[in-house]
């Protein structure tokens, strides 16, 4: 109770505090607007492991090349606390870049409400200082995706930014010293999982089970192929219970099996490094995760020699197709902006090889045709997985409606440490994802 | 005439900051909550949709919700009966028996209510850790290895590992409350008791429990807030609701739909069962442990 009154007094306290500092801000604005003509462009960006160095320089070459406007950048490793006090009393920035998938949803909710400013035009824009269109320089495909697209009408609402492949992790070292292959399919996984588990090493782990969401999208597209991804994405009827959506759901519960005994009592935000630990101890041996990771345990003891490898997931069968999917951030314009052009011409700015520089500095990449050849280190070899044969999955659920006490997120990545802990069978775990899919779906339609 | 319209005034400008406070920072919020849960409404546009009462129809129906409902009672049952034991048996101890460092065991027993409770997290993860834990060693060393348990990982026991986490960190502000309340009763009582050929533990059920009541009392609509407030924030640190929503209790679910599930409107439906639910529970307990204020 006391908790239920401070909670919503501090959203009250914060909305008028913060909504006296925002009026302040923008006399503020108007003031120096008047003074020196200037435009302000309110970006806010989530300060992710990339660091918070890269947006401060976007803002000086911007500004360089447009003096007459002001970037005003808000960065914050929680940009959704900082910037939603402000929205909820109606003041919007102009330019957010923050992706959908994060914990808080603020995206999500974005897009849901209708809330986004469309941004098809900005494709064919050119971009900012130099002669070719933004469509020209994008690598084909990524605004072809409901993550961009997410009310699936053709038009754009969020523009790709730094795109990242996912795949399985592992240790190239220990598979070298013990002579073990990359497994190419399941069935040479599950060979590799018996040989493994002779030497007490588990076959698998993963941080948070949040983190099968990238598996599970380029294992529906392993077992079914795009169609699969893309009927299961929109909610489509019989989807989720077809065959092959079936097959996918099986692959995990074998997966299960395989996974080291400890993952799911250390699977939380607090513990999950205790769990890609394993991977650096040699006591597992793959994990779903991100090009983020060499970087988050950099400083984390490890076996002698490792090394990190990468690869895409195992197809089905010998001539099946290898699919990694890939996670992109977004860039977007709450509905609400107030400098829409100078908005997009900034977002359309985020293209040219000036910013595409900046940012792959940090090691941020943009999908920009051509960069991945600019690359050196760990990060050739994750940015190339897609040279090696492995087609990409892009995109992620509709998130069109909201339905009150479901949520797919939950239905269909938190069962999973049920069906490790073996809590729950695959054929409940799949009638949950069913069912919530289908209480999705009837809400959209 | 005028003294007393005098007083009125002087009264009522002495009382119209702290009213006004509470009505801005107290009243008008919950009313806030009751009307928002009426809401279809994600948070952030400007178009909020009139549901009525569709929020708590669903909520009825939801099973995540009642599975969260069913944790928080059972952390307010057994938080609040093994610690209110527990710091009574302490305070009791501390306060009538002489022995050497009763000081000392009155700091120790209240360090953990100092400490936040995100550190208290990260001892007991720490506590909990399937491999290099405490709790796991300890059971290994002791040749208990049968005892053994993936304590945050097995979703049978992982609420009782959030509850003893709880009861560890609550006994210390209990207890160093019925100290203070017991060290107020007069010692001609249990010297005459003594006389009489009374033991310690007839002394504590005659004598030391029965005026103790009433603070007793008072403690128990703490416990129910207290357990459901940090209930969330433990597990919001610890677990995150986890593994598959088996910690998750009702301000974890509550925030989970608010902030995370864009349903705004539904969380505050679900906040208004709490503060239902609170505010009964509160007046239950009150009301069955009402009893005859002894005098001393």
């Amino acid at each position: 109770m006391k908790k239920f009154f401070g909670l919503t007094s501090v959203l009250i306290l914060s909305g008028l505090l913060l909504g006296a500092c925002g009026s302040n801000k923008k006399d503020k604005t108007e003031d120096t607007g008047a003074a020196d003509g200037k435009q302000v462009v309110k970006v806010a960006a989530l300060e992710s492991a990339y660091g918070a160095d890269m947006w401060n320089k976007m803002k000086d070459a911007y500004e360089k090349q447009n003096p007459d406007v002001e970037i005003e950048l808000t960065l914050d490793k929680k940009i959704e606390d900082v910037i939603s006090p402000n929205m909820k009393a109606g003041n919007f920035p102009d330019v957010i870049l923050l992706a959908t998938g994060r914990e808080a949803g603020l995206t999500e909710t974005f897009i849901k409400d209708k809330n986004l400013e469309d941004l098809t035009d900005v494709i064919s824009m050119t971009v900012p200082g130099e002669d070719n269109k933004v469509s020209d320089k994008l690598i084909p495909g990524f605004t072809e995706t409901l993550a961009t697209n997410p009310y699936n009408d053709g038009k754009t609402y969020l523009m790709p930014m730094f795109y990242s492949p996912t795949g399985l992790f592992y240790n190239a070292a220990l598979l070298e010293e013990k002579g073990w292959e990359v497994p190419e399919t399941w069935d040479e996984m599950w060979e590799l999982g018996e040989k493994a588990k002779k030497e007490n090493i588990a076959l698998f782990t993963y941080p948070v089970a949040g983190y099968m969401d990238s598996f599970f999208f380029s294992l529906l597209s392993a077992t079914g192929g795009p169609e699969l991804f893309n009927s299961t994405m929109n909610y489509e009827k019989g989807s989720w219970d077809s065959d092959k959506a079936t097959k996918a759901f099986e692959i995990v519960g074998k997966l299960a099996e395989y996974t080291a005994e400890t993952t799911v009592a250390n699977a939380n935000q607090q513990d999950f490094t205790k769990n890609q630990q394993l991977i650096l101890d040699n006591k597992a041996i793959f994990m779903p995760n991100g090009t983020w990771v060499p970087e988050e345990m950099k400083d984390a003891p490890r076996a002698d020699g490792f090394k990190w490898g990468m690869t895409s997931l195992p197809a089905e069968n010998a001539d099946g197709d290898r699919y990694s999917y890939t996670f992109f951030e977004q860039i977007w314009m709450p509905s609400g902006a107030e400098n829409k052009a100078d908005g997009k011409d900034f977002i359309a700015f985020m293209y040219s090889d000036i910013a595409a520089d900046i940012f792959k500095e940090a090691s941020a990449i943009q999908p920009i045709q051509g960069m991945s050849d600019k690359l050196d280190g760990d990060n050739k070899l994750f940015y190339s997985i897609y040279d090696d044969g492995a087609k990409a999955v892009m995109g992620g659920f509709s998130s069109a409606e909201t339905v009150e006490g479901v949520n797919m997120h939950d239905a269909l990545y938190g069962t999973i440490n049920s069906v490790v802990s073996g809590d729950k069978s695959v054929d409940e775990w799949q009638k949950t994802v069913v069912e919530t899919a289908e209480k999705l779906r009837e809400a959209a339609e | 005439m005028n003294r007393r319209k005098q007083k009125n005034i002087f009264i009522t400008l002495c009382l119209l900051p702290a009213i006004l406070l509470v009505s801005i920072f107290i009243f008008y919020p919950t009313l806030t909550v009751f009307f928002m849960s009426l809401f279809k409404w994600g948070g952030y546009s400007p178009e909020k949709e009139f549901v009525g009462l569709d929020n708590f129809k669903i909520l009825i129906k939801d099973m995540m919700f009642m599975r969260s409902f069913q944790n928080t009672i059972l952390l307010i049952v057994l938080v609040t009966i093994i610690t209110l034991a527990l710091a009574l048996i302490f305070a009791s101890i501390l306060t009538r028996e002489k022995f050497k460092g009763v000081n000392f065991f009155r700091v120790i027993f209240y360090i953990p209510n100092i400490l936040s409770i995100v550190v208290i997290a990260a001892i007991f993860s720490a506590i909990y850790d399937p491999t290099s834990g405490l709790l796991n060693n300890l059971l290994g060393m002791l040749k208990l290895d049968g005892l053994q348990r993936m304590w945050l990982g097995d979703q049978k026991i992982v609420i009782y590992s959030i509850a003893f986490a709880l009861i560890w960190q609550a006994i210390g502000y209990y207890m160093v409350m019925y100290m203070a309340s017991m060290a107020s009763i007069p010692e001609s009582l249990y010297e005459a008791s003594s006389l009489e050929g009374a033991g310690a533990v007839r002394q504590f059920f005659d004598i030391t429990l029965p005026l103790t009541w009433n603070t007793i009392r008072t403690t128990l609509t703490f416990f129910v807030i207290s357990t459901i407030n940090l209930s969330f924030l433990l597990v919001k640190a610890m677990t995150g609701g986890g593994p598959d929503g088996s910690t998750e209790v009702f301000l974890s679910y509550m925030y989970k739909q608010a902030y995370t599930n864009s349903s705004f409107g539904y969380g505050m439906a679900i906040g208004v069962i709490v503060f239902t639910f609170s505010f009964i529970l509160s007046a239950i307990l009150n009301k069955i442990t009402e009893r005859e204020v002894y005098e001393f």
